[in-house]
């Protein structure tokens, strides 16, 4: 059943819209991540401009998110302390993020950046994601006695706050630093930052996987918000229609995806984000490297 | 339908009145409605020539253009032989966002070189100017690029003609076709002469809630994100109570 959307200008199969939100959504209720990472380049496959994709992707990914972030509510997964001190750096963040991107503008290299920005990025999480989980599930036969959490120099930061639900009593300098540098990097490559957080929170945190995805489910719905305003107040680019499909298959992927999260071992679900992300970095690398089928682009002019 | 329309253009134009007109057109619609389910349609341009059509005698084109808008080109490069990066571009100025000629014979066989030229009938004759990159092979891209996405039309199908002086021609509109207003031009050519021509006009226009959500997207930004947050976040929140029984 075609559907002609009145932002993006162009008409598309409704079916085919359902099914990936459906399934972005049902990754987002998993891993607890947004998806805008996977969402965003999927619909510019289709054939949506890349604005509209961009604007839209973020919108859709605020309702499959606030989905995802009640089921996670009701099980207590949410730590809404370490969520709104990661959320005050994030909101601060994208705001230089901003800045960064209208500096790599008037150089002339967007494109190149964002690119760039991408495979690095979504690289090392993903590499990183993958070496931990499978060290870990290999350890897992080898009972061997671990320690809650380990102390490094970051324990030794002043401004220490007790975040009950993560079981952590830590300086607020690093969340909220996690929270600036995702914000940042988020603006610049127009995604929500949950595949990023849910790595930093385990890894340079400290927290429980079980709390993490929530939580990064908690940060993800404002930073979404925050760039859909942004969006359609500058750009003019949200589609509601387009958002409106999108969201019919994602809130009900996001729900199976959340009940399905659960059964889950917190290694394996580690495991399988860290080689999506993966993949994701290397088809987007291999984007970069083979030559183009046609050298020629043409797009509005601004 | 285009038939009944043919028979009365036929009746209206009768043999009193085709003496004095040399050439008579109309189009099958002047407006075009883009609503939610909007895949496409086609327009049916027609008429009748005071002689008979066909070769040695009338001949008839057939151009539409639509509005115009400013694109710009880019050419990927290799940097360090490796990375494809957007390298070069050339910004065109007011080129059409839909483009058709047809013909009862391809332009470049009924008029001179020159007429052609000057009165834009053809791909190639497209008065388009540039800023940027000065190579030739971006126009060439640009024409292959909108030839591809069935915005710019040349001869697919040639001018039908029915009992040798009525004409039609059917002017396919994709879905991407843009807004606003299009003109459609209907030449009598004549031992490679333009004796007479008749300018028609259509309007494509959004209609329905297709058009009420871009209006206000575009005069109430604010309150269009806003509306745009609290459905996705209500979207959202009810999908949770509907699945939280399932």
């Amino acid at each position: 059943m075609q559907v002609y959307l009145p932002i993006a200008e162009m008409s598309v199969d409704a079916f085919l819209l359902v099914g990936i939100g459906f399934g972005v959504g049902w990754l987002s209720g998993l891993f607890g991540v947004g998806g805008g990472f996977l969402l965003t380049p999927l619909l510019i496959l289709i054939g949506i401009p890349s604005p509209v994709a961009v604007a839209s992707g973020a919108n859709q990914t605020l309702g499959a998110s606030v989905s995802g972030l009640i089921a996670q509510w009701r099980r207590g997964n949410v730590d809404a302390k370490m969520g709104g001190v990661l959320l005050v750096g994030g909101v601060l963040g994208s705001l230089a993020g901003v800045q960064l991107f209208a500096l790599l503008r008037r150089v002339g290299q967007v494109d190149l950046a964002v690119s760039v920005f991408y495979v690095v990025v979504l690289g090392t999480v993903g590499g990183l994601m993958v070496m931990e989980s499978v060290r870990a599930i290999l350890r897992r036969r080898t009972t061997i006695k671990r320690k809650l959490h380990e102390h490094f120099w970051m324990h030794g930061l002043p401004l220490k706050m007790r975040f009950r639900r993560s079981r952590l009593y830590i300086s607020i300098i690093p969340p909220f630093a996690v929270g600036f540098g995702i914000g940042m990097l988020s603006a610049v490559m127009g995604v929500g930052g949950g595949f990023m957080l849910v790595p930093a929170m385990i890894y340079f945190l400290g927290m429980p996987t079980s709390v993490v995805i929530g939580t990064s489910l908690f940060q993800v719905v404002f930073v979404a918000a925050n760039v859909t305003m942004l969006q359609a107040v500058q750009l003019g680019t949200v589609d509601i229609l387009l958002t409106m499909l999108l969201l019919l298959g994602g809130v009900a992927g996001a729900q199976f995806g959340a009940s399905m999260g659960t059964r889950l071992r917190g290694e394996e679900t580690r495991a399988l984000l860290g080689l999506l992300v993966l993949s994701v970095a290397m088809s987007l690398l291999w984007g970069l490297l083979r030559r183009p089928p046609n050298l020629f682009s043409s797009g509005p002019a601004l | 339908m285009i038939r009944l329309a043919l028979l009365l253009l036929l009746a209206w134009a009768g043999p009193g009145r085709a003496q004095e007109l040399p050439l008579v057109a109309a189009l099958s619609q002047d407006a075009v409605e883009v609503t939610t389910g909007f895949t496409g349609t086609s327009l049916m341009v027609f008429g009748s020539t005071e002689g008979p059509i066909g070769p040695g005698g009338d001949e008839v084109l057939v151009l539409a253009r639509g509005p115009t808008r400013p694109v710009v080109v880019r050419r990927k490069v290799p940097v360090l032989g490796l990375i494809w990066v957007n390298g070069p571009s050339a910004r065109f100025a007011g080129v059409p966002g839909f483009y058709f000629i047809a013909g009862t014979r391809p332009a470049w066989q009924l008029l001179p070189e020159e007429e052609r030229q000057r009165n834009g009938l053809g791909l190639d004759s497209l008065p388009l100017t540039s800023t940027g990159a000065r190579s030739p092979a971006f126009r060439a891209a640009l024409l292959e690029l909108e030839s591809h996405s069935g915005l710019w039309v040349e001869n697919t199908s040639p001018v039908e003609i029915a009992g040798s002086r009525l004409f039609h021609a059917r002017l396919p509109l994709p879905a991407a076709v843009p807004t606003g207003d299009y003109q459609v031009e209907v030449l009598l050519v004549r031992s490679r002469r333009i004796v007479a021509r008749q300018e028609l006009a259509f309007r494509v226009d959004r209609v329905g809630a297709a058009d009420r959500i871009a209006t206000v997207a575009a005069d109430q930004p604010f309150l269009y994100g806003l509306a745009c947050i609290m459905f996705a976040a209500l979207a959202g929140w009810l999908g949770s109570v509907l699945f939280r029984r399932g």
